[in-house]
């Protein structure tokens, strides 16, 4: 076999057998299937389901369910290899004719890749590394009226609770601004979006 | 807030014997950013300057600690609010004096109780950059912006005394994350703006 576009390491033995299996289903099933595969691929979190939707395709085609789960973890490498390697439909589909399967099956899951790769492309950027992540951000402000050491104030305080994501852990954070802080700081905001949007 | 009290102004005659004005000044000064805590050392200081004995400068300094904080709290400007805290009795130079003194650093002294009041950890600083990720392990090619903010936070003044604790929190912030922030802060600062012109 030629060299392949998911991935650089040779292929584990079965996927061929498994191939020649796929080709063994009809174009409907072939298509059913391919849905529960994309399915779970756009929605990773859902194990359970895609298992139970595995089952039910299972029974209904009368195949057994250990061959499929193998045919199953065979497909599912060209994607991941895709996603990683940025790869167009037109790759996608010379590598699974390269693996064996039929021409026609080959376009069809091509297409599907087309059509769900933008999400499954931000669904791989999402996952990308984030220091300290801020995830939410509280605030509340109001006016201080006197204190222990002064009986009338009237000045106005902000204070912001910012929750950061440290590893698996989530960390508040607290912290009080002044006024002319609180303007300084919403400017330099609004400069980083311009610059974000500049290289969007 | 201990309240004024007849002792006090007893204790307070004491500076008559202080060597000049400039040493009462700086006495005043020394009094009432001390924290209550610390007057016990700076009596103990002042004592040979003044020719009192150590009971007499404790007193004294405690007085004068009293009054200043007292005038800052009530937030005296005028000579007059001041000059009728003390009793008939006081000697007028002094009286007048004392006034003086205070009202030339009342101002100064009410900033300075205000910066140190207690509060939340305290924004410093803050600085920021944006980055490009051209890629990672779960996708070769992309180019995605990000925000890098850094914080530098300071606890609380009044918890760690001379020696504020500084700390640096860098996050990271994607473009959604900032847009919501920033839908955040637009809300505070139209509000801010709803109580201004009231």
């Amino acid at each position: 076999m030629g060299l392949l576009n998911f991935t650089r390491d040779p292929v584990p033995e079965a996927v061929s057998g498994d191939m020649h299996n796929l080709n063994q289903l009809s174009a409907q099933q072939f298509s059913a299937l391919t849905e529960v595969l994309f399915r779970f691929l756009t929605e990773p979190k859902e194990v359970e389901r895609f298992l139970t939707q595995l089952s039910d395709f299972a029974t209904m085609n009368k195949i057994s369910l250990g061959p499929l789960k193998n045919i199953v973890k065979s497909i599912l490498l060209v994607p991941n290899g895709a996603l990683k390697r940025n790869l167009s439909s037109e790759q996608v589909r010379a590598d699974f004719i390269a693996l064996g399967l039929s021409e026609e099956k080959a376009s069809y899951f091509a297409e599907q890749w087309k059509v769900h790769s933008p999400t499954l492309t931000r669904l791989a950027v999402g996952q990308t590394l984030m220091i300290n992540q801020l995830i939410d951000m509280e605030w509340k402000f109001g006016v201080t009226a006197g204190s222990s050491e002064l009986e009338k104030v009237g000045s106005i305080f902000l204070q912001l609770k910012l929750v950061i994501k440290k590893g698996s852990q989530l960390e508040n954070v607290y912290v009080e601004l002044t006024l002319p802080q609180f303007y300084s700081f919403l400017h330099e905001m609004e400069r980083v979006k311009t610059s974000l949007e500049s290289f969007s | 807030m201990a309240a004024l009290r007849a002792e006090d102004f007893t204790a307070l005659q004491m500076l008559l014997k202080a060597p000049s004005k400039d040493a009462v000044r700086q006495l005043c000064q020394e009094c009432f950013s001390s924290p209550p805590a610390a007057l016990g050392p700076l009596a103990q200081r002042a004592c040979p300057g003044l020719a009192v004995s150590a009971q007499e400068a404790e007193q004294l300094v405690s007085a004068l600690h009293n009054l200043t904080r007292h005038v800052v709290y009530r937030g005296l400007t005028r000579a007059e609010d001041i000059l009728c805290l003390f009793p008939e009795n006081f000697h007028q130079n002094l009286k007048n004096l004392l006034t003086k003194i205070i009202l030339e650093n009342v101002s100064a002294w009410r900033n300075e109780a205000q910066a140190s009041q207690i509060s939340l950890p305290r924004l410093v600083d803050m600085d920021w950059r944006v980055d490009i990720k051209t890629s990672s392990d779960s996708i070769a090619r992309m180019a995605v912006p990000t925000c890098l903010l850094q914080l530098k936070i300071q606890e609380d003044a009044a918890l760690c005394g001379n020696n504020p604790v500084v700390s640096a929190l860098t996050m990271e912030l994607s473009k959604e994350t900032l847009d919501t922030m920033l839908e955040g802060l637009g809300r505070i600062r139209d509000q801010l703006s709803a109580v201004a012109n009231k």
